[in-house]
């Protein structure tokens, strides 16, 4: 492994400008981290340099520079990842893309937008609302995420119950390879045939196979009623009944949430708001978004009347803007809320129809080590967050032990260990439990094929053998 | 207790757009909605029901499509629903307004009238205290509490006037303009909100409000204040301007005067 | 034309003092007055006559003062009582009033008294070719501004602190005070029973924010942003790293994930402006950067940035404004 010397920071400087180059510790502080909590995440580097390239070209002679000389790249888009992938772990050059955030083109006919990678989830909103009758639905959490790392990491997020994850949304891409060669995959075509599906391997890899430097995103016909429903049920058996049922009636929900009632009350508090519901022991958040009033009412009373049947003791209803977004605001911001009192965090998935004996099961097995876990869980899709406790504000004795029979369990169920947040550098050695050697054999020829050096985001999905 | 809350149905601020050429609003760009600051009037209302007893009525001045926002106040607490609703109430400036609302008001014989901080839309706060002298009682804005509630009166802190805290006690019947403190407006049941879809809201004109109400009270012709011209200003943009550490004042300079200048300001 | 003529403002008093709105509105009423050559009277309703002739030397011709103990605590229904009779019989073409939370709930109940019309919050006012006075305000948040007339008498209009500049003070003016004697003594409807000097806001109300991030390195220097938010009568907000360090109270976080701000001046001090932070804060009026990284996403949604030192900057800027005091 190489470092970065002298002349590769003055190479650097003459690429992007010495403004946008920077050594400075202090200064880099915020370059170096995202949204993995401190418990365990993996110590980045303090000597990486951090760059921030204007366009695709300098992109590329920066991907040339690295490769000639062997220095790792670490991509970073909006830093509010959860697993780890935008830490550099060996002395690299953190590429941030936040000035690449133009939004190129809202094409309405094809129904696309072309972006730029820095472009947040923020400004898509923003920029939806400025024209009439289409919208971009996913909602992966953070706003402030980039749609480069959204798409690197096949960001998921409670709406995925209707829309789907990432991958759906995303038809075309311009990336720059290790050595530098640009390559546009996909396009604006709804069917695309031809050979290897290469875009699709990039989306979801971690900034392990290329830099992504254009997105084309799928737009839909905007949604425009909208509601949020929260309900509160005896148990979670009660609760999770219900929304396979009203799945099952045909109105999709956007996104049906179950959290614990400490879980929704403490962000509730910690944001400034109340949670309303009180009786009952299960409640779930529903999101309904429909093109016209008398489908969404329609599709309201279905949920109302489902709910009642499987023994809902309280509904309530936000209708208003600012109603539904102080709501979506308590659900998002749950992670900020539980991270003080935990020292590890998961992402499991397992067949939805299996969620609430998973969970059943999986409060057990924590009883069986004398502690609880939090649960969230997007219920309609199976993907449920758990995680363990601090003791004492210090990382619990049993963490390793616990952890491989939890995902004995998932495995059991059928399960993944990571639904949506994706495997980065924390997930790296849960990953050869659950995938056979076979299948890492395939995955390390494919990132060798891109990358021979290995220096795209070392450390990463897979073990790195080339830079050792 | 019998308290009339006063509502809007204004725009959605955040979703509203402007017909530039035209200088009018661009009404399909957004729904309506009950002035947000209204929530916190209704929801201090029900509050007070559900302590004391008695009836709260929402009211509201607006064409037809405010029934939408009447059924809102509805599924969130309020027992009754009125539109003060006629073609010859277009076009009423805040005078106009309260001659109309505190016609109808005065018909109702209510013990506490409550409305909002101010509509995000008008902007006046002026309606409340124009209504309030028009039915000669008292008023307080910027209502953070009510202490107590009586047949004989009613105590109120009044948060910020002259840099104090007030507590006052005001004889009913009274008006109050209520703030954020006042309450916590919760989210209406669904249950009600499915059956507000439906519900049948009273609807009054000139002819109901005859005796109370004058065909030259309201309107156009009861308003003293006219619009002359609305000039849409040029949206900003942020100048961006960057200055370097160079020993110079030049920043110094440009700080002073962006601290002073207000937005709006000619 | 009608028999109602001059300019008058409702000067507002607390004690010995006046509030510095009075003085802005004399500066107005003044050109006002001068323009429709007319007199320019200030009826102040207060507790003693010590501060009256100040008005006079920002431009008052007259100053009316009525004087009683009752004026202690502000009340809208005893103030109303008092001044419009007085209106009434001094007939005044155009009365101002100081749009201050006391000004915004005292001035619609004169004004209804009156069956008058008022424009509230103007933030320009001028002579029309008829001799109206033409009255600008913004409506719909700020999205458009409406040029308001008023065809009955008097023209009442309101105007918040600090958007007219004060005139300079002339002490060669003549003072020129006259006591008027009450009208009524008390309203009998409301009274006030207890009043105290009120606490600290919400951030989320703050007409002027100064924001400290990452490069504010240590709690004791969080006071030089203090010292910045007071002399502009703000308060102080925080980013979320300094929020996190515990050294700040994450009620005053401004972000997505804290509270989102939107006030008129937002004065960002050694934060980057990572996304989170950008989209709790974006839409304040103006937003003035200090930073000492030129590549800062901070400066991409500024009016006006400044890369360097910010404690170099800093204790410069407030040494401005204490000067300017």
């Amino acid at each position: 492994m190489n470092s970065i010397n002298k002349s590769i920071a003055e190479s650097l400087c003459r690429i992007v400008g010495e403004d946008f180059v920077i050594e400075d510790l202090d200064k880099k502080q915020s370059y170096l981290y995202d949204q993995v909590m401190e418990t365990v995440r993996p110590a980045a580097n303090e000597n990486s340099i951090v760059v921030k390239p204007s366009c695709t070209d300098e992109i590329s002679k920066i991907m040339r520079l690295a490769n000639d000389n062997a220095v790792p790249v670490v991509v970073r888009g909006g830093g509010t990842g959860l697993s780890g992938g935008a830490i550099p772990v060996r002395e690299s050059i953190v590429m941030s893309m936040e000035r690449l955030n133009n939004i190129l083109e809202v094409d309405r006919a094809n129904m696309v937008a072309v972006l730029e990678p820095g472009v947040t989830l923020a400004d898509i909103i923003e920029e939806m609302d400025n024209h009439q009758g289409i919208w971009f639905p996913a909602h992966p959490g953070d706003e402030g995420a980039h749609i480069g790392g959204m798409a690197a990491t096949n960001a998921g997020g409670s709406r995925a119950v209707k829309h789907g994850v990432m991958r759906k949304h995303i038809q075309g891409m311009e990336v720059v390879l290790a050595n530098g060669e640009v390559v546009n995959l996909g396009g604006k075509l709804v069917k695309d045939n031809a050979g290897y599906n290469l875009m699709n391997l990039i989306i979801g890899s971690d900034g392990t196979l290329a830099v992504i430097t254009k997105v084309i995103l799928r737009l839909y016909p905007e949604e425009k009623y909208s509601g949020t429903i929260i309900a509160s049920f005896e148990s979670l058996t009660d609760a999770s009944a219900a929304c396979l049922e009203i799945i099952a009636s045909g109105s999709v929900p956007l996104a049906v949430e179950y959290q614990d009632r400490d879980l929704w009350r403490g962000t509730a508090r910690m944001v400034g708001r109340k949670w309303q519901l009180e009786k009952g022991d299960a409640d779930i958040m529903i999101i309904v978004s429909e093109p016209d009033e008398e489908k969404f009412y329609s599709t309201c009373r279905r949920i109302y009347e489902v709910c009642k049947k499987n023994k809902a003791c309280e509904q309530y209803f936000a209708g208003k803007k600012s109603e539904q977004a102080d709501l979506l605001k308590i659900r998002s911001q749950m992670y900020e809320f539980s991270r003080q009192r935990t020292s590890h965090a998961f992402d499991m998935a397992v067949p939805v129809g299996q969620i609430a004996a998973f969970l059943g099961d999986l409060r057990k097995l924590f009883a069986k080590y004398d502690t609880t876990t939090n649960i969230t869980a997007h219920v309609a899709d199976g993907n449920i967050h758990n995680d363990i406790l601090l003791i004492n504000g210090k990382t619990a004795p049993y963490v390793e032990e616990l952890k491989t029979e939890m995902y004995a369990l998932c495995f059991s169920y059928g399960g993944t260990i990571t639904g949506e947040h994706g495997v980065g550098k924390l997930r790296r050695k849960d990953l050869t439990k659950q995938k056979s050697e076979t299948e890492l054999a395939l995955m390390r020829g494919i990132k060798h094929t891109f990358d021979p050096k290995g220096i795209l985001n070392p450390d990463t999905l897979l073990e790195s053998t080339c830079l050792v | 207790m019998n308290i009339i809350v006063l509502i809007k149905e204004v725009p959605d601020m955040e979703r509203v757009r402007f017909d530039r050429a035209r200088g009018v609003i661009d009404r399909i760009s957004s729904e309506g909605e009950i002035n947000p600051l209204d929530l916190w009037a209704l929801q201090s209302a029900v509050d007070i029901k559900n302590r004391h007893g008695g009836c709260v009525t929402a009211m509201s001045m607006g064409p037809e499509r405010s029934i939408a926002s009447l059924r809102d106040a509805f599924a969130r607490g309020a027992d009754n629903c009125i539109l003060l609703s006629d073609r010859r109430f277009a076009g009423s400036d805040t005078y106009a307004t309260s001659r109309v609302l505190a016609g109808a008001i005065s018909r109702m014989n209510p013990d506490l009238i409550i409305c909002g901080e101010k509509t995000v839309d008008g902007d006046t706060a002026q309606v409340g205290a124009e209504v309030a002298e028009l039915l000669d009682i008292p008023h307080s804005y910027y209502v953070e509490s009510i202490d107590s509630m009586e047949d004989s009166g009613v105590v109120v802190t009044v948060s910020d006037i002259c840099g104090s805290k007030q507590q006052r006690r005001m004889k009913l019947p009274a008006l109050i303009a209520v703030n954020r403190s006042i309450a916590y407006p919760l989210l209406p049941a669904l249950e009600r909100k499915l059956e507000s879809i439906s519900l049948n809201v009273q609807k009054m004109g000139i002819s109901e409000l005859s005796g109370v109400v004058g065909e030259n009270d309201a309107g156009l012709n009861g308003s003293p204040t006219k619009v002359s011209k609305i000039v849409i200003p040029d949206i900003v943009k942020r100048k961006g301007k960057i200055f370097q550490n160079d020993g110079s004042d030049n920043f110094i300079n440009a700080f002073k005067t962006a601290v002073q200048r207000r937005p709006g300001h000619e | 034309m009608s028999n109602w003529d001059g300019v008058m403002i409702l000067a507002e008093t607390r004690g010995d003092s006046i509030h510095p709105v009075s003085y802005e509105l004399l500066g107005k009423g003044r050109e006002l007055a001068d323009q429709l050559g007319c007199r320019l009277d200030c009826l102040m309703l207060c507790e003693n006559t010590h501060a009256s002739a100040e008005l006079n030397y920002y431009g008052a011709d007259t100053v009316y003062a009525m004087c009683s103990e009752s004026f202690k605590h502000p009340e809208e229904g005893l103030y109303k009582s008092n001044i419009v009779p007085f209106i009434q019989e001094r007939k005044p073409g155009i009365v101002l009033v100081g749009a201050t939370n006391f000004g915004r709930s005292l001035a619609p109940r004169v004004a209804a008294a009156l069956h008058t019309g008022l424009t509230a919050d103007c933030t320009a006012l001028s002579v029309g070719a008829d001799g109206r006075l033409v009255q600008i305000r913004p409506a719909f948040s700020d999205n458009i501004l409406a040029h308001i007339t008023t065809n009955s008498y008097p023209q009442m209009a309101t105007v918040r602190h600090g958007e007219f500049s004060a005139p300079p003070r002339d002490p060669s003016r003549k003072a020129n005070v006259i006591e008027v004697p009450l009208i009524a003594l008390q309203y009998a409807q409301s009274a006030i029973i207890g009043s105290t000097v009120r606490q600290a806001r919400d951030i989320a109300e703050a007409d002027v924010i100064v924001a400290c991030g990452r490069g504010v390195k240590s709690p004791e220097d969080i006071a030089i942003a203090q010292r910045l938010a007071e002399l502009l009568g703000g308060q102080v907000g925080f980013s979320r790293a300094l929020v996190d360090a515990g050294m700040a109270d994450a009620s005053c976080q401004v972000g997505y994930s804290g509270v989102r701000v939107r006030p008129r001046l937002y004065i960002a001090c050694g934060i980057s402006g990572a996304p989170q932070h950008l989209a709790g804060m974006k839409e304040s009026g103006t937003i003035i950067a200090v930073n000492h990284d030129a590549s800062a996403p901070i400066f991409g949604v500024c009016d006006i940035g400044y890369t360097g030192d910010l404690y170099d900057i800093l204790p410069r800027l407030i040494k401005e404004l204490e000067a300017g005091l």
